[in-house]
């Protein structure tokens, strides 16, 4: 009997002038959304190569340990094309300092070289689905039973023997049937554009996911059609339960996620972040004293002249042609300075912490406060599974910073920073005495540096001095005389290798959730249409 | 006779079901932003004062080391959150907040981290022209969608053209009374809204606040019109209002949720501009080159004597290294420019768009507003220079070697920071709002009046049995 009822409401809906118009619409918004963000991922997938061979360049042409800084850059994620969550605005390459840990990640978002273009949004397949799936479900159950008892056919159905149930189960597999080629189709002619483009490829583990993604928009699509029959078994005309249905689905899908986010961010602050710089810039001060303090202690000279030296941030060292008494005062502060340098970076990371955790509190709450729509739920799974969300994002993250232990412990079991090589490639049976070098380079001129010192006091023009000492080349006085530093034992960042199923834990709550809400849609439904009045 | 149609449409709207349903949400959705935006603004406050107060210390200490230091070192000047921000916030939140300048020159401007929280997806503000672009948009189509199809399936459309009642007069009388409803609520809205900001607001009303609520609902009224134009529309080229419904709702989704929200696609394919590592590389082979052809001895630095020779060579290399890294950078902020403002051209297809335009130059805000600013920079910038370099020829210490990027061969001497002008960024005159918003504006209204028209040819013609 249910068949029939099915059958009898598939075939009306099929041929209602809304069941073209909405799938028109489906057939162009959602292609149109893919192919948008097919075209973004190429944009990303370029710059990610960029970055990524501009960071191998920066690893492996390096000469000294000190300049040694890996470069973690993220590829971009393939399910994004279908739904882009935060990853377009999160940055996706991190550098490993010794100084701090990883706090954001930078990197060029969504708004590319322009700056400016981040004003403007974009939509991507999972928000066009939210939006056009529930207004389908709507636009097909909101005169489920209005308009027939408008035209009295439902008065003629019920004086059969029907019971309620089987009626209402009707209409519901009845417009769940009608709509599910319209889903099918969306989803197979992502799937087309997805296998043409030569830009996205998918692995077994991302069409699984997309089967995954296919299940929530089911239950989404739903937990509407639900919505649509409860408002038309308690509306008396079909206009009524129309414009109430509107009214919600405007609410539902695009006012709730933005109270939500606009609530979230009024009444969940976040820490200032010209206040986190401060005090870290403060903490950067007190460790540049502790060094200084330690230089003392040591015996250390803390100035330095040096025949040629690069330095930076960060403890940056690199240096070439000095005398062995210079290269060992340099040995002597990396060796001092690098392993507080690294004490420092775990007293950062709390106030950093404190900070992250308060951006992630913010986020948190919007999404939970955006779950009082399925729409919020339905955005919020989906983001999970296309592992475009935030706890993705930290889940990166996450692997940068053990990385980043995991580089450090490297460096230490190397006792790199008591070793001439963190600043220098030069052999230190190589080094020279002043005055050796000093000979060497004006060509046997001058025996000493006291020798030489006598002559360039004399000298009117400060240069002399330096074209005086260029004027013969030593081995050793420049980079360019060696070759780059051997890092193959290097540890690497390892890119994930999730399972079909990881990162779901919370998702398969939040579409328990929204099966909870569909059942007991579901409920309601079925009593006040038990209640209904046919007549 | 109008009168008496306007009346029924509009008694006829009043009782709806409809009018009652738009007028609850739309009054909590306003209350809602007011109250969110009293929060926020009064955080955002906060921290702004923070760091206005940080950048007036810093330039203070510097004007004190000495007024060289201060015209070389960059700074950092932030916008102040605006108190209108509730009428439109004109997505000032992912816009350029921040401008980096020296007496020298105005380098680059930046959205200053934390303005919005990377892990938050983009969201738009709960301000009076997101809630009017949105849901009266909506509210002005349903208002109108089966104004014509819906009196057929009635049947009292032919009982009203029975009686001498002239088509275009009907057609107005919908018209004006769907353009009136909708325009009632948003009052209600609007009221309720400007009550809750100034009860709890941190900053009182001005008396500019009171035009830019007019030039607010006259915008307003303009998209509400559009919208109805489009819902009558929707409404005769359909038989059923069935079919008028699914129309007036594909608007709506292609203005407000999808033309809006694609256009960064389009606009990078159509209006590409350097990426910016190009224009890090073009900096850098313009220094290469400089420094090749620079005279020996150029980069010898020796703070303590300011006379040194080398100094002055110094001071012309850096000034050639400015106007060369100034000259592509410019290049690049005004491809940067272009490149969004033709974006902006092309989500003008939508009205929801051109309203977004017009509602950010009636608030002053946004694009426009960082555009003064950046402007007014440069104009202030200038000032600066002047400032500065009137200092140094008072100063007979000083050799005049004018280095933009070193401290040594200009004045030493200390500045009373009192004296140091300051940058005030000033609010947008009538003129600066009304001039890069015309086009929108009477572009909409070409499309108010054309969409109209098309309604009413189509009534003319239209089968009313």
């Amino acid at each position: 009997m249910i068949a029939t009822l099915v059958k009898k409401d598939f075939l009306t809906n099929l041929v209602a002038p809304r069941f073209v118009i909405g799938f028109v619409l489906c057939l162009v918004l959602i292609p149109f959304s893919i192919l948008i963000n097919i075209s973004s991922f190429r944009e990303r997938t370029a710059q990610y190569r960029i970055d990524r061979d501009a960071a191998e360049k920066a690893a492996t042409e390096v000469r000294v340990f000190s300049v040694l800084r890996p470069e973690i850059v993220l590829p971009p994620e393939p399910l994004g094309v279908f739904g882009k969550g935060v990853s377009d605005q999160v940055g996706n390459r991190v550098r490993i300092g010794l100084g701090d840990k990883p706090l954001l990640a930078a990197g060029k978002t969504a708004a590319g070289d322009n700056p400016l273009l981040a004003s403007f949004f974009s939509v991507d397949f999972v928000d066009i689905a939210a939006i056009v799936f529930s207004l389908l479900a709507l636009l097909f159950s909101y005169d489920a039973f209005s308009r027939e008892k408008e035209d009295g056919t439902l008065k003629l159905q019920m004086s059969n023997s029907l019971s309620r149930s089987t009626v209402l189960t009707g209409k519901m597999l009845g417009i769940l049937t009608t709509l599910l080629p319209v889903l099918v189709f969306s989803f197979v002619l992502s799937a087309l554009l997805i296998l043409f483009s030569s830009d996205v490829s998918f692995s077994a583990g991302d069409w699984g996911r997309i089967i995954l993604l296919f299940a929530a928009s089911l239950v989404y699509l739903a937990v509407f059609v639900f919505i649509g029959l409860l408002v038309s078994t308690r509306s008396k005309s079909s206009v009524t339960s129309l414009v109430v249905c509107l009214f919600l689905w405007v609410l539902l899908v695009f006012i709730i996620p933005v109270v939500a986010a606009n609530f979230a961010e009024s009444f969940v602050g976040v820490a200032s972040r010209d206040n986190l710089d401060r005090v870290l810039r403060d903490l950067d001060k007190e460790r540049d004293e502790a060094i200084r303090q330690a230089y003392k202690a040591q015996g250390i000279p803390e100035g330095w002249s040096c025949w040629w030296c690069s330095s930076d941030e960060d403890g940056f060292m690199e240096t070439y042609g000095n005398d062995r008494d210079e290269f060992e005062s340099f040995r002597r502060r990396a060796a001092v300075s690098e392993p507080i340098r690294l004490d420092y970076a775990d007293r950062k990371w709390a106030p950093a912490k404190a900070y992250l955790d308060s951006l992630a509190r913010q986020a948190r709450a919007a999404d939970r406060l955006s779950f009082a729509s399925p729409a919020g739920l339905f955005r919020a799974v989906a983001s999970a599974v296309c592992r475009t969300d935030l706890a993705a994002h930290e889940r990166h993250m996450d692997r940068a910073r053990q990385y980043r232990e995991t580089f450090v412990r490297w460096l230490r079991g190397k006792d790199i920073f008591e070793s001439y090589r963190w600043i220098t490639p030069a052999d230190p049976l190589t080094f020279r005495t002043k005055d050796e070098l000093v000979e060497k380079r004006t060509g046997g001129e001058f025996k000493s540096v006291r020798e030489f010192e006598v002559w360039a006091s004399k000298q009117t023009d400060a240069r002399t001095r330096w074209t005086k000492l260029s004027e013969f080349k030593v081995p050793g006085d420049s980079p360019d005389d060696f070759p780059y530093l051997d890092v193959s034992d290097m540890p690497r960042f390892e890119g994930q290798a999730g399972t079909i199923l990881s990162g779901l834990e919370s998702s398969v709550l939040w579409v328990g959730f929204l099966l909870i809400e569909a059942v007991l849609l579901f409920y309601v439904g079925y009593i006040a249409f038990i209640r209904y009045d046919v007549r | 006779m109008f009168r008496t149609i306007l009346r029924r449409e509009l008694l006829h709207n009043l009782y709806s079901l409809r009018f009652l349903i738009s007028l609850a949400l739309l009054l909590a959705v306003f209350a809602a932003g007011a109250v969110s935006f009293v929060r926020s603004q009064a955080a955002s406050l906060e921290k702004y004062r923070d760091t206005r107060g940080q950048y007036l210390e810093n330039m203070r200490s510097l004007a004190g080391e000495s007024a060289t230091e201060l015209a070389v070192r960059r700074q950092t000047f932030s916008l102040k959150p605006r108190a209108n921000a509730f009428i439109s916030d004109a997505k000032e939140r992912y816009l350029p907040n921040a401008i980096v300048f020296s007496a020298w020159n105005v380098f680059s401007f930046q959205n200053k981290s934390g303005s919005a929280n990377p892990f938050l997806k983009k969201f738009d503000e709960l301000s009076w022209t997101f809630i009017t672009a949105l849901i009266v948009s909506f509210i002005a189509l349903l208002f109108t969608f089966d104004a014509v199809s819906g009196e057929k399936e009635s049947k009292t459309l032919a009982l009203t053209l029975a009686n001498p009642v002239p088509r275009g007069t009907l057609l107005l009388g919908k018209f004006a009374s769907a353009v009136v409803s909708v325009m009632a609520i948003v009052l209600a809205g609007v009221l309720t809204s400007l009550v809750i900001v100034v009860a709890l607001g941190p900053e009182g009303i001005s008396t500019a606040l009171a035009g830019e609520v007019f030039g607010y609902l006259a915008v307003t009224g303009l998209l509400a019109g559009t919208f109805a134009a489009f819902g009558l529309l929707a409404s005769v080229v359909a038989r059923s209002s069935n079919v008028s419904l699914l129309a007036a709702l594909s608007f709506w989704l292609v203005f407000a949720a999808v033309i809006p929200n694609s256009s960064t696609f389009v606009a990078k394919g159509l209006y590409p501009i350097d990426s910016s590592e190009t224009v890090q590389k073009n900096v850098t082979a313009a220094f290469d080159d400089l420094n090749k052809n620079a005279p020996p001895g150029s980069w010898m630095m020796n703070s303590g004597n300011p006379f040194l020779p080398q100094h002055e060579l110094r001071a012309n290399l850096q000034t050639k290294r400015l106007a060369a890294e100034k000259g592509i950078r410019d290049a690049h902020y005004r491809a940067m420019f272009r490149q969004f403002e033709r974006t902006r051209l092309l989500t003008a297809l939508s009205p929801v768009s051109l309203f977004e335009y017009l509602s950010e130059a009636v608030a002053g805000g946004g694009y426009l507003r960082f555009r003064k600013a950046w402007t007014d920079m440069h104009v202030y910038q200038e000032q600066f220079l002047d400032f500065f370099k009137a200092l140094d020829a008072a100063d007979k210490g000083s050799p005049h070697w004018f280095n933009p990027s070193e401290n040594v061969s200009t004045t030493r001497k200390p500045v009373a920071f009192e004296k140091v002008p300051q940058f005030e960024e000033r609010p947008l005159s009538f003129a600066d709002r009304v001039g890069p918003a015309l086009k929108y504006l009477l572009f909409n209204i070409f499309v108010l009046s054309a969409v109209y028209f098309l309604a009413f040819i189509l009534f003319v013609r239209y089968d009313v049995r």
